[in-house]
């Protein structure tokens, strides 16, 4: 058989092709290094023996990291900033011997632009399930800690905690809690329905506002009945505070609500997506909502029929209304959600993958509208409540996570998460 | 053997003392002794309490019932299955409990005694064992076959009826011969 006539057509074809699959290959491999995840395993701050960590970020671009260290009944909440390449000496916050301490609900700290404050849980009565909520206030001018002052008035020994902090002007803190003051004496919350609040036994979400030295300016009722053991989370958004929780209604329905202060008061809550979710329990599995400017996302966990979910509703209103749930995760997830919008204005959703006792810490990547751009594995994980719950904050386009490795003695890890482009699109 | 070379070397050792530094640490010895009889006897309680609570023995059905002492529900649940345990006592179902907390034995123990919980605790290693994904909501109580298979899982708090109505459906309990 003779090729040849073939060959000599197929020569300058071949050549040409070349050039195109070797310009296709470079562009590729051009664009692959602009989009390249890098993700950047950080020295910590934290010794052995060290947990319940956060990372927070401020207005200035700068990182914290907060967490625990225990011996024996003694806890210590410390922090260090990232500073250049390594992180500040620890300074301790407070410590104290009764404290609440929890994988689910556990200390936290802010910082505003020159002032900080920082909450931990305490033991309001021996032998109970009761603590109060003990917030801190750092004083620039002395350089120093105050006393945990309790915020809450109520004087009711009850369960109090589920925390969220977001820095206000002039120094001013805002915070959202769960409060169980109308529990107490209920018999453990056997909860009437919400149709008759007058009745004590319903766990509250309320909120408040701070200035410097712990003083109440404002404080409200949020909501009357809210599911008793789901972390709280706010963010503020350019018409003001947002705050996202697990709601209960009467027919045990648990689903996310947001509720929104809007022209001097608090918008009714309403569901940020009617998963009908009915449980008679604790999912333990609060939301994480992110705002910058008008733009807010709000990720969450749900599982009806028994079927794990991880989605993402996004707003351009500051939370008015809400797109429908993307799908961030399913089947092997067991939550434990975090978010946070980056300058570019996408969006990156951090959630736990499982696999009988072992997990991965996943963190993915969305573009503003809602679109998957890539997932990326952080780090390797235990299912076990002892991991925690990763915590993650931005500056720029990176996002910082923080965890609890417990594949050894339980210590505190912190990594940076480099996105390649500034625009996922 | 090598206990025995311990002790040759402790009397040798002891050749070397005054009367007084002898005595001392003869009486040293005593005590640590007793104190070392008191640590075996506590182990081997333990131990013992860690082979109670072992399911993996008996060819029983396991109620498995997921608690945490911050779980309000859980606290209510408690006493519908420290009854529930009185009536299934003598049948071929069990009730076993797990601290979803993973918090160390001694605390563990500890919280279940305060919480009133009257049916045994699981350890960590044993419920490791059983494969089970831990739930998403507290509490959560799996029923598994002599086999260790799911047979059914029941989210949120139960009660005596539930329970006993999902018993029931798998013609459970028998009487134990």
């Amino acid at each position: 058989m003779n090729y040849s006539a073939a060959t000599v057509l197929l020569r300058p074809l071949n050549a040409f092709s070349i050039v195109i699959c070797v310009g296709f290959i470079a562009m590729s491999t051009a664009l692959q290094a602009a989009d390249a995840v890098v993700v950047e395993l950080m020295p910590s701050p934290a010794a052995i023996n060290s947990s319940l960590s956060r990372v927070i970020t401020n207005s200035k671009g700068q990182v914290y990291l907060s967490w625990v260290t225990r011996e024996d009944e003694l806890a210590t909440l410390s922090y260090s900033k990232f500073e250049g390449d390594s992180w500040t000496d620890p300074a301790i916050i407070s410590s104290g011997d009764n404290w609440f301490n929890n994988w689910a609900d556990f200390p936290s700290l802010l910082v505003n632009d020159d002032n900080m404050a920082a909450h931990w849980l305490s033991m309001s009565a021996e032998g109970s399930y009761d603590y109060d909520i003990k917030v801190a206030f750092y004083s620039s001018r002395n350089d120093s800690w105050g006393k945990g002052i309790t915020i809450h008035k109520d004087g009711i020994s009850a369960e109090h905690g589920f925390v969220a902090m977001l820095p206000m002007s002039e120094g001013r803190t805002f915070i959202s809690w769960l409060d169980g003051r109308e529990t107490a004496g209920s018999g453990d919350h056997i909860t009437p329905p919400r149709s008759d609040p007058g009745m004590p036994g319903a766990m509250t979400l309320r909120a408040g506002i701070f200035d410097r030295a712990g003083g109440t300016v404002s404080e409200w009722e949020l909501d009357h009945r809210v599911c008793d053991c789901c972390q709280t989370s706010a963010a503020m958004s350019a018409t003001g505070p947002l705050v996202v929780y697990r709601d209960r209604s009467d027919q045990e329905i648990r689903d996310i609500y947001i509720t929104r202060y809007a022209n001097g008061a608090w918008t009714e809550p309403m569901p940020i997506h009617n998963d009908g979710w009915e449980i008679a329990g604790c999912p333990v599995n609060g939301p994480a909502i992110a705002a910058r400017g008008e733009q807010v996302a709000v990720s969450w966990f749900t599982a009806k029929d028994d079927a794990p979910l991880v989605q993402l509703v996004v707003s351009t209103d500051s939370g008015k209304s809400f797109s429908a749930p993307v799908l961030v995760a399913s089947q092997t997830t067991n939550g434990r959600v975090g978010t946070t919008i980056l300058e570019s204005g996408d969006i990156a959703v951090s959630w736990m993958d499982t696999e009988g006792p072992d997990a991965k810490i996943m963190l993915t990547r969305f573009s503003a509208e809602g679109n998957l751009l890539e997932t990326t594995q952080i780090a390797d994980s235990k299912a076990s409540r002892r991991s925690g719950f990763p915590i993650i904050d931005s500056v720029g386009n990176d996002v910082y996570v923080t965890w609890t490795d417990v594949s050894g003695a339980a210590q505190v890890k912190v990594a940076r998460v480099i996105y390649g482009s500034s625009k996922g699109e | 053997m090598m206990r025995l070379n311990a002790i040759q070397a402790l009397s040798t050792g002891l050749w070397g003392c005054n009367r007084i530094n002898k005595l001392k640490i003869i009486r040293s010895m005593i005590v640590a002794a007793g104190l070392l009889g008191l640590a075996l006897a506590a182990t081997q309680l333990q131990d013992s309490q860690a082979a109670q609570q072992s399911p993996q023995n008996e060819a029983k059905w396991l109620i498995v019932n997921y608690w945490s002492e911050w779980c309000a529900p859980c606290r209510v649940e408690i006493p519908v299955l420290n009854a529930l345990n009185e009536t299934l006592s003598s049948t071929n179902v069990t009730i076993v409990g797990v601290n979803f907390d993973e918090d160390p034995r001694e605390i563990t123990l500890s919280i279940a005694a305060d919480m009133g919980i009257e049916f045994p605790t699981l350890t960590m290693d044993v419920v490791a064992e059983l494969k089970l994904r831990a739930p998403d909501v507290l509490p959560t109580t799996y029923i598994l076959s002599p086999g260790r298979e799911v047979v059914a899982k029941m989210i949120g708090a139960q009660t005596q009826e539930s329970l006993l109505a999902q018993l029931a459906i798998l013609n459970l309990p028998e009487e134990k011969d």
